[in-house]
């Protein structure tokens, strides 16, 4: 209950501001503000690395900079940034926000219950309450704790999400608890996979986020609310026991799957773009893995957003590219090099491994697949439903399945390689890490299944007889979408 | 140019049309089923995850786990002075890092046994933190 309050107060209630600056009226709101805190309080972790200060202090002086720049924002924009855009479609768009929100929080508090037992995993006891421990000390100890040769063990260069996090509920409750901490984790672990339900949901009703996107038919939108639920128990079910005992590695994959389904899954929008970017923002500063796999995923979400394609100055699109990467990067890579530049490192990559990469890539391969068993399914649902609902796929202005795959298997790729230039004993270390490093993978394969089921159902029920008069100005451009003489779907066609 | 289609061209739906409309809907029913039933089937081998979790001898054996910890954290307070350097060893290089991590904040662990003042161990003793007791002597 303790760690319940600090997220709402301690991560909540500063992340508001920003969250809602964002994603406006969208269910998100509620998943996005704890996580945009605990953004906050990563970025305050990292000034105590690097100044002589305290988190409390760094936090609340990072929070009001962050909720004046918004308010700053919203004043120089004027009227048209205070618009809160959310489902449009009045009080019907109210009552799915209103579901969507019920649903997911009702699943993500189902697994939540074992929070009752007081499990601590062991990494989260050697890692992160051995960091949230130093982040609570303040400078000095921050400092001496991840350079001190005795705590090597504990990957003393990982991101400061989720210390930053725990040393906040100790900076609340005091070291009373123990915890208090890995209850944090736990607590994010749910808003990351509520992000991913709610935008899932978002995918049946539409975000809101621009005139077009209004989402589909009733069918669409019930299947939308149900892939919500289903995702965030499906989170958490991948996760087996690392889910609620402290382990990171849902909140990152997670995070990183919002950030897939906001960025390269849902209609293309300023509003998704930044709720992407938060969400990117918030995997890359909690572990070492979600830094690398959000790189590869900020540079598709500015490929989409700023295609190769796009007309004007060459230089001027790559500019525009590479800040799409570096401003929501730049926390945790600031994090990254700093580590390095105190001499910081973790021991994966200490000694050089005496097995061949032959061996260490078939161990490899045959660890991963085994958490993989998912991606036949979505492989099969790609296949059929980009062969037949692609049009259905377009008018909802869904991103191409492409760039999922392209940010599942780029993830798959890094941790793959990482595997295969580590130093540790390639057994053992797949026995103790490969069914979480495969988390992000397996819930953005569920994700790829989710959306599918909404564009199916809403083409399963679609009624082809009901025809309206239409006045088409270019007979040519007609059928772009790929559906032809559907009008009955509730959307424009629209051409990409 | 613009073109304006009657209401007798759309509604004269083809055979096959109305075929391939009819095939489409299967395929969608397909995926349909085939999304529902792998999620279900992942949400319940999560629900059975969840209710093992939460049977009285899970929760208790957690529970006991994590009271030894925090009986453990509060042993290294008070036998050991803040602040003190500790070298941690145990016949477990589990316990060993567990002194570690539970030292943080109040001791200073050292690498070697040539700069600590204190040498920190756990033993197994009836009657301590569940099973385990702090074993610490001055250097």
């Amino acid at each position: 209950m303790s760690a319940l309050v600090v997220l709402a107060v301690g991560l909540g209630l500063p992340g508001l501001l920003p969250a809602v600056a964002a994603a406006g009226r969208s269910p998100v709101v509620v998943f996005l503000a704890p996580l945009i805190g605990a953004g906050m309080a990563a970025v305050a972790a990292l000034i105590e690395l690097g100044v002589p200060s305290s988190l409390l202090v760094n936090y609340t002086v990072v929070a009001a900079v962050v909720n004046l720049a918004v308010l700053a924002w919203w004043r120089v924009a004027g009227r048209r940034a205070w618009r809160l855009t959310g489902p449009a479609g009045g009080w019907s768009a109210a009552g799915w926000s209103a579901a969507t929100v019920v649903v997911v929080a009702g699943c993500v508090a189902i697994p939540l219950t074992a929070l009752r037992a007081h499990m601590i995993g062991w990494d989260a006891n050697s890692i992160w309450l051995t960091h949230a421990l130093m982040v609570y000390g303040g400078h000095h100890q921050l400092v001496t704790g991840l350079q001190n040769v005795a705590y090597q063990f504990s990957n003393p260069d990982y991101p400061p999400l989720v210390p930053a996090s725990g040393a906040l509920a100790f900076g609340f409750h005091g070291l009373s608890d123990l915890d208090l901490a890995p209850e944090m984790t736990v607590l994010l672990n749910a808003c990351a996979l509520g992000a991913v339900g709610t935008g899932i949901a978002a995918a049946g009703y539409g975000t809101g986020f621009t005139a077009g996107d209004t989402g589909g038919r009733w069918p669409a939108r019930v299947a939308g609310v149900a892939g919500a639920g289903a995702i965030c128990l499906v989170g958490f079910a991948v996760s087996a026991s690392f889910g609620v005992e402290g382990y990171t590695d849902l909140l990152w994959g997670a995070a990183a799957a919002a950030a897939v389904i906001w960025g390269l899954v849902l209609p293309t929008s300023p509003r998704a773009l930044a709720v992407a970017w938060a969400f990117a923002a918030a995997a890359s500063l909690t572990k070492n893995e979600g830094l690398a796999t959000t790189l590869v995923l900020l540079v598709l979400i500015a490929l989409r957003y700023r295609p190769l394609t796009m007309p004007g100055s060459a230089v001027r699109n790559w500019a525009e590219r590479a800040v799409f990467v570096a401003v929501p990067a730049l926390p945790g890579v600031a994090w990254a090099g700093l580590i390095r530049l105190l001499g910081i490192h973790d021991a994966f990559f200490k000694s050089a491994s005496g097995e061949s990469l032959v061996t260490r890539a078939e161990a490899t391969t045959v660890g991963m697949a085994a958490h993989l068993a998912v991606a036949p399914v979505a492989l099969a649902a790609l296949l059929v439903g980009g062969w037949l609902l692609r049009g259905e796929r377009e008018r909802a202005r869904l991103g191409n399945p492409v760039w999922l795959w392209i940010s599942c298997i780029g993830s798959l790729a890094i941790i793959f390689g990482t595997y295969l230039i580590g130093g540790l004993e390639i057994h053992s270390w797949l026995a103790n890490s490969v069914n979480r490093t495969t988390i992000f993978a397996q819930v953005v394969l569920y994700s790829e299944l989710a959306i599918w089921l909404v564009i199916a159902a809403d083409g399963a029920f679609a009624r082809g007889t009901k025809r309206v008069p239409e006045v088409i100005s270019d007979p040519d451009a007609a059928d772009t979408s790929g559906a032809e003489g559907d009008y009955t779907y509730g959307r424009p066609p629209v051409r990409r | 140019m613009v073109a304006v289609r009657s209401w007798g061209d759309k509604l004269s739906v083809s055979l096959s049309e109305r075929s391939r409309q009819v095939s489409k809907r299967v395929c969608c029913a397909g995926i349909v089923v085939a999304a529902a039933v792998t999620l279900g089937l992942s949400v319940h081998h999560g629900l059975q995850h969840t209710a093992t979790l939460d049977r009285p001898s899970n929760i208790a054996a957690d529970t006991t786990a994590f009271h030894q910890e925090e009986c453990l954290y509060h042993a290294i307070r008070s036998e050991v002075p803040k602040g003190a350097t500790v070298y941690v060893t145990s016949a477990r290089w589990q316990y060993t890092q567990r002194l570690a991590e539970l030292s943080t904040l109040w001791a200073v662990p050292q690498p070697t046994l040539a700069t600590a003042q204190w040498r920190l161990s756990f033993v197994h003793a009836r009657g301590h933190c569940d099973g385990l007791a702090l074993k610490a002597s001055r250097l």
